[in-house]
């Protein structure tokens, strides 16, 4: 380590040991409020922007991005800027950790993001010591179970999405013979626990139930022993890449089985992935199925296609309402900030993109999902 | 059975992708005693570069690989050259320095391509072979034959021409080399280009079996040194053993262990290695800077 590194890092110790003992200060609360009138609003954004998960943390940025142009176009609230500031959690709890008390000591007075849930519950405890609210795209329902009041959902949970789509596949087509295949991580173990969950719940038991890793790049073993189970439907619980991926490897070793999933499967690096031929007919839920659903999603996919060149889709689409969400709760609460801005946040009524937010005491504002299925390489409602 | 071979066949054909990583740790390894730790990061630019001029520019596939594979040897003579003060001075640096230059190739990667990396359609599109329920795809045959081909042509030039015998003998004893009047700067970077070279025909045929991104290489490359070392860290025959070892091991443990698979793997892996330090193929252990 050099030397200039360590008198950094020791500067930011010294910070953070000041922010925290601000905050211990009977009063602080109120204080602060008053302290940042002027100037810029700082809103940071953490996501990883490098690493395995960096499409999921560029998605975001974009998305909340967008939102943040707008309001500053539009002159801001009461009359001040916002400043979305970027920092890189590279997908990593313990990164996470760090920017949580970074952005507690800079004085950010709330959060967006991660796209990660397993980040996002390793940061929680900080954000709600120093009262940042944040607003996450991660969907585990291990969110909801950190009972924090400053943490918000900016899109349903695992159960949502995961429950919609069993009674789809069970209720509705009356389809039993059900493989599943998922990653023993955060994401995966949530997918794999809420489908299960679901299944149960209708007294199915998975004719296969495959686990494989997050870094797994072959799948012969697991998809040939799902093969001789013959399953109509295999659903799928791994992040868009290694999705992609399992279906790819699947359409070769000649499954035709139909896949199913939630957000992942919806999203244009599955189906360039796995190829759009495989990808046909897979069954999605999702809160956002299209940029074609109303005048909103096509003015959201408009604007993000002008200015970032690239197809709008789900991810970006909730950074988007967690930002809008954020922002109006800013200018309701006359830019509060702590417990004041949390709890004007979870007053919020927003009319979104994905939905109207709503939010409960658990911070989830939208429990809806919808059933979508790829129709020549695009997501369209199921018949 | 059938999952038995189905899992062998999977498990050989990404194999074959790691045997060529590990024949580019093992060729720079035996002849600078050097682990270049950047391997992984080169193998991620070569499949970013073959993968552009395949789909952006529309170039053939072999023309696009030929193109990566320039540029990568470039990259490896530019590293070579960077680290050539340090040659016989300070190991421990070079090593460091190597790590930096693969951190530096992918915040590189990130500057040019973008953090989201981009899916590469198979340039065979011919359907799998099925022979008696097993499938085989075609592509992997080409990377099968492609990786043999290599290997071939590598141990031809390391044995049959006169600047390969240079290079082992450079590898055997440097100093008695540079006395015979073989200039060991210049070997030391034809083994960086060949290895660089190398690693691009990994990246490049990986490209289409899986998904380019900056942060491929880890997996990569830490397979590709596992199948080095398991084979007999600077043996040539012995990088292709132990990198469809690793390979075929990789796809039993999922097949068998599921989420614990890396684990197996890895254990495995160091069992061996604790029976058998120097690996299948290794007779001894190159220590030199």
């Amino acid at each position: 380590m050099s030397p200039s590194v360590r008198s950094r890092l020791a500067i930011v110790g010294i910070a953070a040991v000041l922010a925290l003992v601000g905050c211990s200060t009977p009063g602080s609360d109120t204080g602060s409020g008053g302290k940042n009138t002027t100037g810029p609003i700082k809103i940071a954004l953490v996501d990883a922007q490098s690493g395995q998960l960096s499409s999921l943390g560029a998605w975001e940025l974009k998305g909340a991005r967008l939102a943040v142009d707008e309001w500053n176009k539009a002159g801001g609230i009461n009359g001040r800027q916002i400043q979305l500031d970027v920092f890189d959690d590279q997908g990593d709890p313990t990164v996470g950790t760090n920017m949580a008390r970074k952005i507690s000591s800079e004085g950010y007075i709330a959060m967006l993001g991660t796209a990660e849930s397993a980040v996002t519950i390793a940061m929680a405890p900080i954000l709600q010591q120093a009262k940042i609210p944040n607003i996450t795209s991660g969907q585990s329902p291990g969110l909801v179970a950190q009972k924090s009041p400053f943490l918000f959902l900016n899109g349903p949970t695992s159960t949502t999405y995961d429950e919609t789509l069993a009674k789809y596949i069970v209720d509705t087509k009356g389809i039993k013979s059900i493989a599943m295949i998922t990653n023993n991580g955060s994401f995966g173990k949530g997918e794999h626990d809420a489908f299960l969950k679901a299944l149960q719940a209708r007294s199915v038991t998975p004719v296969a139930d495959q686990v494989v890793t997050t870094d797994q790049k072959e799948f012969s073993a697991a998809l040939t022993a799902i093969r001789q189970k013959n399953p109509a439907v295999i659903f799928l619980g791994a992040e868009e890449v290694e999705s992609g991926l399992i279906v790819k490897q699947a359409r070769d070793l000649g499954i035709k089985a139909i896949f199913a999933g939630a957000a992942p499967q919806g999203t244009p690096v599955f189906r360039d992935t796995a190829g759009a031929a495989a990808v046909e007919g897979t069954l999605v839920s999702t809160p956002y199925l299209s940029n074609d659903l109303n005048d909103m999603t096509r003015k959201f996919a408009a604007a993000y296609q002008s200015a970032f060149g690239e197809e709008a889709e789900l991810h970006g689409a909730k950074a988007y309402d967690g930002a809008q969400v954020l922002l109006k709760a800013l200018k309701a609460s006359n830019v509060a900030t702590g417990k004041e801005l949390a709890d004007a946040i979870r007053a919020t009524k927003h009319d979104g993109l994905l939905g109207s937010f709503a939010f409960d005491e658990t911070g989830v504002g939208i429990f809806a999902t919808v059933i979508g299925t790829i129709t020549n390489g695009k997501l369209v409602p199921v018949s | 059975m059938q999952i038995f071979i189905q899992t062998f066949i999977g498990g050989v054909s990404l194999g074959a992708i790691y045997a060529l990583v590990a024949l580019g740790f093992s060729l720079v390894y035996r002849t600078m005693g050097l682990v270049n730790f950047s391997h992984g990061n080169v193998v991620m630019i070569g499949a970013y570069i073959a993968s552009t001029f395949y789909l952006s520019a529309k170039l053939p596939f072999a023309l696009a690989m030929v193109i990566a594979l320039g540029v990568t040897g470039l990259i490896g003579a530019i590293i070579e050259r960077v680290l050539r003060p340090l040659e016989n001075k300070d190991f421990d640096l070079m090593l460091i320095g190597t790590i930096g230059f693969g951190i530096v190739l992918e915040a590189l990667a990130i500057l040019i391509w973008g953090a989201t990396g981009h899916a590469v359609r198979s340039p065979v599109p011919a359907a799998p072979l099925d022979i008696a329920g097993i499938k085989i795809r075609t592509y992997d045959l080409v990377v099968l034959a492609i990786a043999t081909a290599a290997t071939l042509l590598l141990m031809l030039f390391l044995q049959r021409s006169k600047r390969g015998a240079a290079m082992q003998a450079v590898a055997m004893d440097h100093e008695a080399a540079t006395a015979v009047g073989i200039h060991v700067g210049r070997s030391n970077a034809i083994a960086f280009m060949l290895g660089a070279a190398l690693a691009a025909l990994a990246g490049g045929l990986v490209g289409p079996l899986l998904y380019v991104n900056p942060t491929m290489g880890g997996t990569l490359g830490i397979k590709g040194f596992a199948g080095a070392i398991l084979g007999g860290f600077g043996s040539i025959p012995g990088a292709i053993v132990g990198g469809i070892a690793i390979g075929v091991l990789d796809s039993f443990a999922a097949g068998h262990f599921q989420g614990y698979s890396e684990l197996v793997t890895f254990v495995v892996f160091t069992v061996i290695i604790m029976i058998r330090p120097t690996g299948v193929f290794g007779e001894r252990t190159v220590n030199r800077a």
